[in-house]
């Protein structure tokens, strides 16, 4: 169970530590690309952006410059290089107009590539070469050079014929610029613009420097950008910029310097051999999509700590339901497996307490076919043999009904009993007994008001018949064992009355462990003195399952060596029964007993049934008060004598009473025990008759009435039974002829005509071969040859007739509640136990009769 | 001997029986037919077949008639042989046997001296 446990325990700690690990390189990696992603989709959106701004602003400068060559083309349309017109003439034409258009210089360029200024400062070339070139080969071109205090110009040349100061005609107009023109017009000048330009020669020189670049060559810039880094990326980006610029080709990249990225994007500008490059510094934006990419990693740690947060309290709870679930099982299985032990041990017991009287019985038949030829051997075997077998039954019996009782099958008779008829049958079963072991044994009655109440009787007996035997069993010779029986009202109201029965014994008792223990199945003490003791330990067990089946509790007290007292308290319905006017002539009577309750509780007993009484304590006393009474004429009319007296017994006061009465007054001996070895002696003595203890109300009335003589008549039911069946007709199903005469008599009397079927066969017959509705009910015997009382119901309710729901009542000497529910399972409508009581016959046919 | 001289013979309850049938002559007439009942021979008979399902049957017979009857004393015997028959032979019913025989017999000789004694 524990390893079951740790497994779980372990599956699920590391499902969450796998999941959680998962779940974080999923956040992780997603975060990761992201910002992977933004960096590329950066240099992208700035590649489109780079390249739009660098065409613009190459167009621009070929706006511009075309729009400066057009006006210098413009110029020289109007003033033809050719004609009559002298030279100076055109000269301060030219100069003129191209002062109006705002150039600061103006000169002719001669193929060999001097300059003949027309006005302004004299300039030079800073690379005449490729200039000149294009102009000779009759192109534009533009290109820079210096004035005489070395400020940089633009200049813009055009191919055309003047003539020059020298007489030679020029091959260009050249026109000059402040270089900031160029930069003014690009706008490559503006503060804090994000992006800035510059616009260099092939070899890297700048023609226009972003303000604050001091090198010489653009390449150099790059490379002492780099030169604290890594100088192979620096050659790297520089030979990648210069074949880009000598394959006239755009060239865009991101270079890294420092910790800042740039990009940088290279393009070649018109009517020149430059090239603009524009360079933006990634910073502020970096800044932002750095924000971004840190916004987005905080938001997925977040996502991810979120996430594992429910994972961790999903897995706590559904780990909290596991241990649970775990914790339930195991409590289960512990239950289960206490439930098996208690079997096995069950088991084991009742195996070992059958081997004992088995092996007996088998060793008992071996030793008796050896001395086959010995008839006292064999005799002596076959009596253990019984013995064995009897004790053997009783176990089996007890094994029966402990497992009836265990799989919850026991039920409960509800009779009507009475108290009294249950003590009397006691103490007559257990007499024998008590007499052999010479045990004192008492009944004590106190007070019982209601003597019929609805009990299951047979299971009533087995409870004190049980209590008795264990008193008697484990009570020495000589010893005292005493009954008592007494009531009061009953908590459940004025519907039930409260018993009391206490057995108590002067046995050698029991230990408290044994005590706590004494009704679980099995348990008997483990001693000496008791190991020598048949029994199956089992009555207890039962006893217990029967008094809380009938809602009752059992006390025990016990002490080793003093004694036990068992307490059984019921809570019985009293009966409905009616209790017979018992009353008793207006008589005196004396009660002579050693023991005061008893004489108290019988004076009760005899008052409610009309008779005032005395009593005394010993015989010689009742003697005295006998003569008291005699010498004043007011005789006692019934005595009654216990038997057991200290000092003068029952029937030596007997005769003394006799000598001074007569023979007039009745005298009866009450006792708890069987009279009939006394009774001659007694009879002798002058005893008028006997009564049996348990002295209930009924028993004091039914053992006096006798000599009440003609005065009291109890009422006999004589007058009922008014109702009456005319017409109705019977079918009765019972196999014994007398008993056939017998109801046939008494249910004659109501009325009824019977038809007589023999046994269960004939029954069916009969009524299958009757016309619909010719019977009104059927009265069914159970036990019968042929067919029995349980098939021909059967039978007779699945026959295909209107009439196959006829009220079947079913009439046996069998009163069991097994019976009674086998009845009305095989599908009788009710049942009535023998012998026939017509009123019950006659209530029940009222019911079921149409 | 009259008919409640002969239910003390036979150890019967007669008031019981009387307050239950209400005719003297009417119980006269069932008793003495129950010198006819074959049920003890039956009993008798399929004991010793062993056919102790038919004994049990004839058992409960006789303990029904005792029913009727008020037999008291047959009827605590048979029903305890009956109980002891219920489910097939036990060594109880060994012992009951012979005490179901002489109550019977008891029974049965209490019956013939009625019968006698009214001639």
């Amino acid at each position: 169970m524990n390893q079951m446990r740790n497994k779980t325990t372990r599956f699920l700690k590391g499902s969450l530590i796998l999941l959680s690990i998962f779940c974080i390189s999923v956040f992780s990696f997603l975060a990761f690309y992201m910002n992977k992603r933004n960096e590329e989709t950066i240099t992208e959106v700035g590649t489109i952006y780079m390249s739009g701004i660098s065409e613009q602003i190459s167009l621009h400068f070929q706006t511009a410059m075309g729009l400066r060559m057009a006006q210098l083309e413009a110029l020289t349309a109007t003033i033809p290089p050719a004609g009559d017109v002298d030279a100076a003439a055109i000269r301060s034409t030219l100069a003129f107009n191209a002062e109006a258009r705002g150039f600061d210089h103006l000169a002719f360029f001669s193929s060999d590539g001097t300059f003949d200024m027309v006005y302004g400062d004299p300039v030079q070339l800073y690379h005449p070469e490729p200039f000149l070139d294009s102009l000779n080969r009759n192109e534009n071109k533009i290109s820079v050079g210096t004035d005489s205090s070395g400020n940089r110009i633009v200049l813009i040349g055009i191919s055309t014929n003047y003539p020059m100061a020298d007489g030679k005609e020029c091959t260009a107009l050249v026109a000059g610029l402040p270089i900031e023109y160029i930069s003014t017009t690009l706008s490559l000048d503006k503060k804090n613009a994000m992006m800035y330009s510059h616009i260099i020669r092939k070899d890297g020189t700048f023609v226009v420097r972003s303000s604050d670049e001091y090198r010489n060559t653009y390449f150099d810039r790059i490379r002492s950008l780099f030169r604290e880094l890594d100088s192979d990326n620096a050659e790297r980006y520089v030979s990648e910029l210069e074949t880009a610029m000598a394959a006239q080709k755009d060239y865009s990249n991101v270079i890294l310097a420092g910790d800042e990225r740039r990009h940088i994007y290279c393009t070649p500008l018109a009517y020149s051999e430059w090239y603009l490059v524009t360079v933006m510094p990634y910073g502020s934006l970096d800044e932002i999509v750095n924000h971004l990419g840190r916004q987005w990693i905080g938001l997925s740690l977040g996502s991810c700590l979120l996430v594992l947060l429910v994972l961790l309290l999903i897995f706590a709870k559904y780990f909290s339901l596991t241990r649970q679930q775990i914790h339930e099982l195991e409590t289960a299985r512990e239950e289960a497996v206490r439930a098996t032990k208690a079997k096995s041990e069950f088991l084991s017991n009742m195996s070992h307490d059958i081997r004992t009287p088995m092996n007996a019985i088998v060793g008992m038949t071996a030793i008796a076919t050896a001395n086959i030829n010995n008839p006292q051997q064999v005799q002596n075997c076959l009596k253990k043999i019984t013995l064995s077998s009897r004790h053997l039954l009783g176990l089996i019996n007890d094994i029966l009904d402990m497992s009836k009782i265990e799989s919850g099958k026991m039920t409960l008779n509800s009779d009507q009993i009475s108290l009294r008829e249950v003590m009397d049958s006691i103490v007559s079963i257990v007499q024998p007994q008590v007499k052999a072991k010479h045990q004192k044994f008492d009944v004590f009655i106190h007070d019982i008001s209601t003597e019929n109440v609805c009990c299951d009787s047979v299971r009533l007996n087995q409870v004190l018949l049980n209590f008795l035997s264990n008193a008697i069993k484990f009570t020495p010779e000589g010893g005292c064992i005493q009954v008592s029986l007494y009531e009061e009202p009953s908590p459940k109201g004025d519907s039930h009355i409260r018993i009391h029965i206490e057995v108590a014994d002067t046995g050698i008792g029991m230990s408290p462990e044994f005590t706590r223990k004494i009704f679980d199945s099995f348990s008997r003490e483990d001693t000496a003195r008791v190991r020598k003791m048949e029994g199956t330990g089992l009555g207890m067990a039962i006893t217990k399952h029967i008094v809380d089946a009938m809602g009752g509790t059992i006390q025990v007290e016990s002490q080793p060596g003093k004694g036990s007292r068992f307490h059984v308290v019921l809570d019985l319905e009293r009966s409905s029964m009616e209790e017979a006017d018992m009353i008793l002539p207006n008589w005196n009577m004396l009660v002579v007993d050693d023991d005061m309750q008893l004489c108290e509780s019988t004076v009760a007993s005899l008052q409610s049934i009309g008779v005032k009484a005395e009593w005394a304590l010993s015989g010689e006393a009742a003697v005295e008060m006998i003569d008291n009474r005699h010498s004043r004429h007011t005789d006692y009319h019934v005595i009654l004598l216990d038997w057991k007296l200290p000092g003068m017994d029952g029937i030596q006061t007997a005769r003394k009473i006799r000598k001074h009465l007569g023979n007039d007054v009745p005298i009866l001996l009450i006792s708890a025990y069987d009279w009939s070895e006394i009774e001659d002696k007694a009879r002798d003595a002058g005893i008028s008759g006997f009564l049996s203890k348990p002295l209930f109300k009924s028993t004091l009335f039914h053992g006096l009435k006798q000599f009440a003589g003609s005065e009291n008549k109890a009422k006999e039911p004589q007058e009922e039974l008014q109702d009456s069946f005319d017409e109705k007709r019977i079918l009765l199903a019972e196999d014994n002829e007398l008993n056939w005469e017998i109801a046939q008599e008494l249910l004659g009397e109501l009325g009824l005509e019977l038809d007589h079927a023999e046994n269960g066969q004939i029954c069916v017959d009969r009524f299958r071969q009757s016309p619909v509705n010719f019977y009104d009910a059927i009265i069914m015997d159970i036990r019968m040859p042929v067919m029995n009382g349980y098939e021909a119901a059967r039978m007779i309710r699945s026959l295909d007739r209107a009439d196959a729901d006829i009220p079947i009542i079913a009439m046996t000497a069998d009163a069991f509640s097994e019976d009674i529910k086998r009845c009305l399972e095989c599908g009788m409508n009710a049942h009535v136990a023998k012998p026939i009581d017509i009123r019950e016959v006659s209530r029940l046919l009222k019911k079921y009769l149409k | 001997m009259n008919l409640k001289e002969c239910y003390a013979a036979l150890e019967g309850d007669y008031e019981d029986v009387i307050a239950r049938l209400r005719s003297e002559r009417l119980v006269q007439k069932f008793v003495l037919k129950f010198l006819n009942d074959p049920s003890f021979d039956l009993l008798n008979h399929s004991l010793e077949n062993a056919d102790y399902e038919e004994a049990f049957r004839a058992a409960h017979t006789i303990k029904g008639i005792c029913q009727n009857l008020s037999f008291t004393r047959l009827y605590q015997s048979s029903h305890l042989l009956t109980e002891a028959l219920r489910n097939g032979w036990s060594p109880e019913a060994a012992q009951l046997v012979p005490k179901v025989a002489a109550d019977y017999q008891q029974t049965i000789t209490a019956i013939q001296t009625l019968q006698e004694k009214m001639g």
